[in-house]
């Protein structure tokens, strides 16, 4: 082998060498690229990319007629990438600057921007004048991120029902928390491109996904009705000085729509962590021990966002009454007629158990008992059920179980163990003592009671609806079991109304409306404590029920604590109202008497005149004759309208005439007597269809004399339900 | 004597191999092309002008063709006289360096001021090939004794490398080390003969790996490099995940995002994993089709070449290039432990453009004179 040869030999080898490495190299490329490249890629990705979620629009809550409850409205968090802030070295000027913005302290405005990260939230869902504040001084690294805040157009309306959102605008309580996966939406994603550095890139955003909005639930609630129920709850625990609250729940009859369920106190949903109760507030705050302030503020909270009519349970007293009645009359163990003895007490077993009425009620029928309330009679129909028989149709009506109702921390009840529950308890449990039972149990056990003896679910959504209106889902009413044969049901629902307008529940009789129900008073434990429980459970109309409703106030301190001498009023004022409201049948003829000429009489005769004709009056003056009235003759009034006699020629007397939009028949009336006016229905009249004040005239703020007629104009909602 | 030499030179030059100064001129353009796209963030970030490297090597390499024209018109005997003088200018300047050199990320391999600054050690590349080209040329039969022959030519070729190693510059060291033996190969060195030295040489390597904390690291980020993703690792993380993100057809040109920061060197060493990013397995074949016709037509030059000079320059300057190539790759794709090796036409660097281009013309100039 020559030099020449050898050479090009090794030259060759060499290159056959460099070519096989580069091509191994290349097969190690190809390999990076193609079976390792997903890997790779998405590693990169992440590092390469920022991720912001932009919150969906969360679904609306609206009420049976499409009021809003709880909507969502637009609104600006503020995020930082501290790099890039730091990058700008303006770091010390823009905290200053952004903290007294956004109010917030400059250190800790300072902290998050000189964090090592490229994405931290300064603050969430601020004002709309503080972010265009921001955008205006376009701070470097600062950037705007549309949010959505909860807003309660109805503040503390049915804040128990409708719960309220976090921070990060998750359900925390109520429908809110129950709803959750259909309200929240899907978040969106903004996801940009950044470099190493964690600051933005010379070009623009590379890929934006659309949130999907959440689900718009409508609720079985009438704001309307709801509004009602909590004015007069106020109003029952003010005047009867209630101590622990007061529960209210209106419920459909026939088909277990809630129209209402209210607790009293409430809270404002708009800042459901502040402590509505003052005096609260104020124990709270002597608390010196930090933890100790704490977990009392918590207590607090706790006790606040309690739904007591699904929460918390009594003994129903009373009120079970109506389900001991059809228990005997279904078992065939009594009859309408038949006459039973109370003495005051029963002797039973080693005790003696008391009526409430401790003189005795002497030989009553059946349907007496009933209306007298009367616990002998109950004990003697419990002693002939026995104990099985009680407890079958205590399971039936419902009791010791959840109901499955659409609201978080539902209670069972408790009842006596089947082992300890003889004579004596069957006794007291005979008239709704020693067990308990949440208000929506108990309202749902009447409704088999109502309803033909079939007992419907109580529920309080009745259609979740999409963005565009379109219904996803509609929840039509359920009924859970026959409890009761129809007859036996349509037998109790008389005696029932018996019981309003002969009985112990007269207080609820409203006039020109057949009212059934139930009273009830209980003495919670421990006994001798002085509290009481009292409640009404009724009706209407009873002959063919449309509307329940129960009240029960908890622990009243005031002149009574009977179930009928403060529930039953409270059902009365509430159910005047709601009854007209729903045009619910009303065979009572309003009557309307015309003005008589009173003028130029003497004051004696005037009086004598208008008292005839069912009017009452106002004297103005010293004089002993009447120069002018007001109304003037002739005019047609209702029969508790009010006519103003001058007896001097003073001048008139002036009022100012109130605003009516919106308020019920009776209490428009009642603002305008307040005021020395009186009331003229025009338009469509019939003070019983009638439901809101739409218009009037004079319009409120009008000065007229004293007696002046005003004109008012309903507004006929259509029919809902 | 003196009329001979003078008619000699009026002579017309004979042609140059075109399809070589085509290959360069391509390889050139590719690699100017990549040095905008890779440099383009890292200028925008550093200096607010995304072209300010790819401006600078513009220039270079206009001036670097100007060199490579001209030394293609220089006859290539002028080289093997001053093949020697070459030689001693750079063990001269390698002694200086760590005197009055320039000190960058802790290592001084440059020498000269502001701007003007070159690593000797790429004369060094260049006169170690002529010296041993020009020695063995002359006095090729001492190669066949161990002693006599091969050992020195090994000693004076190490002991150029120590001298760059010590800067410290160990991928440099490399690639004098190889391209000697790639010279000696050729020349005809007993294959035993390399064998006699080979396994010392890896006692050296090992010596070498230890003593330098920093290339200890390298070692072992190779083995696991996710291991220290933020330390030694990083660099060859973000590499490969350049590389992966290009898949077979690449992201585009231009459209590379791992340029923006997150692999550094991305316009100088690591501008392979660019090429890769924006223009997937596709655009790595290319580099190495393009460097493949290259060696191939510079052997083509130095098969044909005239005498033994020309011949072992040839393949001494395609061995460099070859060697520096298959390293770059084989790091940027963590097939070897991580040195600084930057790409031949690529890797952003006036001084080595130029370096490469001269001898691109030494290439030049001896196809003029082949075999046709």
């Amino acid at each position: 082998m020559n030099n020449r040869t050898l050479f090009s030999n090794r030259v060759l080898f060499l290159f056959i060498g460099a070519i096989s490495v580069m091509i191994l190299l290349l097969v190690r490329v190809a390999w990076i690229q193609i079976v390792d490249g997903g890997e790779y890629k998405t590693s990169a990705a992440l590092q390469q990319t920022k991720d912001i979620a932009i919150s969906s629009k969360r679904g609306t809550i609206y009420d049976r007629n499409m009021k809003e409850l709880a909507t969502s409205a637009s609104a600006e968090t503020v995020t930082a990438s501290p790099r890039e802030v730091k990058a700008s070295g303006d770091i010390n000027d823009i905290s200053t600057e952004l903290s007294a913005i956004l109010g917030m302290d400059k250190d800790k405005v300072y902290g998050i921007l000189a964090k090592d990260s490229s994405y931290e939230v300064v603050k969430r869902k601020i004002d709309k004048d503080q972010a265009d504040a921001i955008r205006e001084k376009g701070f470097a690294g600062i950037t705007l991120v549309e949010d959505n805040k909860r807003y309660y157009p109805g503040g503390t309306l049915a804040s128990h029902v409708i719960g309220f959102v976090g921070m990060d605008n998750q359900g925390l309580a109520g429908i809110e928390m129950i709803y959750e996966n259909y309200l929240k939406g899907l978040p969106g994603r903004i996801i940009t491109a950044k470099n190493a550095a964690g600051t933005n890139m010379p070009f623009k955003y590379e890929k934006y996904i659309d949130p999907q909005n959440g689900i718009n639930v409508v609720l079985t609630i009438d704001e309307v009705i709801q509004r009602k129920v909590e004015d007069a709850l106020k109003k029952a625990v003010e005047n009867y000085q209630v101590e622990n609250g007061a529960s209210c729940i209106i419920m459909e009859a026939k088909t277990g729509e809630i129209l209402a369920m209210a607790t009293y106190p409430t809270f404002d949903l708009n800042s459901p962590f502040s402590i509505a109760n003052e005096e609260i507030m104020e124990t709270i705050n002597e608390f010196e021990d930090e933890e100790e302030r704490k977990q009392a503020e918590t207590e607090a909270l706790n006790k606040q966002w309690r739904n007591k009519a699904v929460v918390d349970s009594y003994e129903p007293g009373s009120t079970f009454k109506a389900m001991v009645a059809a228990m005997a009359l279904e078992e065939n163990i009594v009859t309408l007629n038949e006459n039973f003895v109370c003495n005051g007490s029963v002797h039973v077993d080693t005790y003696d158990i008391g009526c409430w009425n401790r003189n005795g009620h002497g030989t009553e029928t059946f349907v007496q008992g009933v209306y007298n309330s009367c616990n002998p009679v109950f004990m003697s129909i419990g002693e002939r059920l026995g104990t099985s028989r009680f407890y079958k149709y205590y399971k039936a009506f419902g009791f010791g179980e959840t109901t499955g109702f659409d609201l978080p921390g539902e209670a069972p009840g408790l009842f006596h163990s089947m082992d300890r529950f003889n004579v004596v308890e069957l006794a007291t449990a005979s008239f709704g003592q020693g067990f308990t039972v949440t208000p929506l149990q108990l309202i749902t056990a009447y409704s088999a009671i109502t309803n033909d003896g079939y007992m419907v679910k109580p529920h309080l959504i009745k259609s979740l609806v999409d963005n565009k209106g379109n219904v996803i889902e509609n929840f039509e009413p359920q009924v859970i079991r026959q409890v009761i044969s129809t007859d036996t049901a349509n037998t109790v629902c008389k005696i029932l109304e018996g019981v309003a307008s002969d009985g112990t529940s007269k207080n609820a009789y409203i006039d020109g409306y057949h009212i059934a129900g139930k009273t009830g008073t209980s003495e919670k434990t421990p006994r001798g404590s002085g509290k009481y429980v009292a409640s009404f459970v009724g009706f209407a109309p009873a002959d063919d029920p449309e509307l329940i409703c129960l009240v029960m106030l908890d622990e009243p301190m005031g002149a009574s604590y009977m179930g009928g001498a403060i529930a039953a009023p409270t059902f009365k004022e509430i159910m005047t109202d709601v009854l007209i409201y729903r045009q619910i049948e009303n065979d009572s003829t309003l009557e309307y008497n015309f003005v008589p000429k009173v003028e130029n009489e003497k004051l004696a005769d005037a009086k004598q005149l208008l008292e005839n004709s069912g009017f009452k009056y106002q004297i103005l003056g010293d004089g002993e004759t009447v120069i002018s009235q007001m109304p003037v003759v002739g005019t047609a009034l209702g029969n508790n309208a009010i006519v103003i006699l001058y007896t001097e020629s003073t001048e008139a007397e002036k009022v100012v005439v109130p605003d009516l939009h919106g308020y019920f028949a009776s209490d428009a009336n009642q603002i305008l007597v307040n005021n020395g006016l009186n009331m003229k229905v025009v338009g469509k009249e019939s003070m019983g269809r009638t439901v809101l004040v739409g218009t009037q005239d004079p319009p409120a703020g009008t000065e007229v004399v004293k007696g002046t007629v005003v004109s008012v104009e309903y507004n006929y909602t259509e029919n809902v339900h | 004597m003196k009329a001979a030499r003078k008619t000699e030179s009026l002579k017309p030059l004979k042609k140059i191999d075109v399809s070589f100064l085509i290959t360069v001129l391509a390889l050139l353009s590719y690699g100017l092309i990549m040095v905008f796209s890779a440099s383009s963030a890292s200028a925008h970030y550093e200096y607010n002008d995304a072209l300010y490297f790819v401006k600078r090597q513009l220039a270079w390499a206009l001036i670097g063709i100007v060199i490579m024209l001209t030394v293609s018109r220089i006859p290539y005997k002028t080289v093997y006289k001053y093949a020697i003088h070459l030689m001693v200018i750079s063990v001269i300047l390698l002694i200086l360096v760590p005197i009055i050199g320039i000190e960058v990320k802790g290592a001084k391999r440059w020498l000269g001021f502001g701007s003007f600054s070159f690593q000797p050690s790429e004369i060094a590349k260049f006169a170690i090939i002529v010296f041993l080209a020009r020695s063995l040329s002359v006095n090729g039969d001492a190669l066949q004794t161990f002693t006599k022959g091969f050992l020195p030519y090994v000693f004076i070729t190490v002991s150029l490398a120590v001298l760059v190693f010590i800067e410290p510059h160990l991928s440099g060291a490399i690639v004098i080390v190889l391209t000697g033996f790639v010279v000696l190969l050729v020349a005809g060195a007993k294959l035993s003969h390399f064998a006699a030295i080979g396994i010392p040489a890896l006692g050296v390597a090992a010596i070498a790996m230890i003593s330098a904390p920093y290339r200890m690291a390298r070692v072992t980020s190779f083995f696991d490099p996710f291991k220290d993703s933020s330390g030694a690792g990083f660099q060859i993380i973000q590499s490969l995940y350049a590389i992966g993100s290009g898949g077979f057809f690449g992201l585009g040109l231009g459209q590379s995002r791992q340029k923006y920061l997150y692999l550094p060197e991305s316009h100088n060493d690591f501008i392979f994993p660019i090429i890769c990013e924006e223009l997937g397995f596709v655009g790595a074949l290319l580099v190495v089709v393009l460097f493949g016709i290259l060696l191939w037509k510079g052997i083509n030059i130095a098969v044909h070449a005239p005498d033994k000079f020309s011949r072992l320059t040839v393949i001494g300057i395609m061995g460099l290039i070859a060697i520096q190539v298959v390293i770059n790759i084989a790091v940027v794709t963590s097939s070897i432990p991580a040195t600084g090796m930057p790409l031949p036409f690529f890797s952003y660097g006036g001084t080595s453009l130029v370096f490469i281009l001269a001898e691109m013309g030494v290439v030049l100039s001896i196809s003029r004179e082949c075999e046709k």
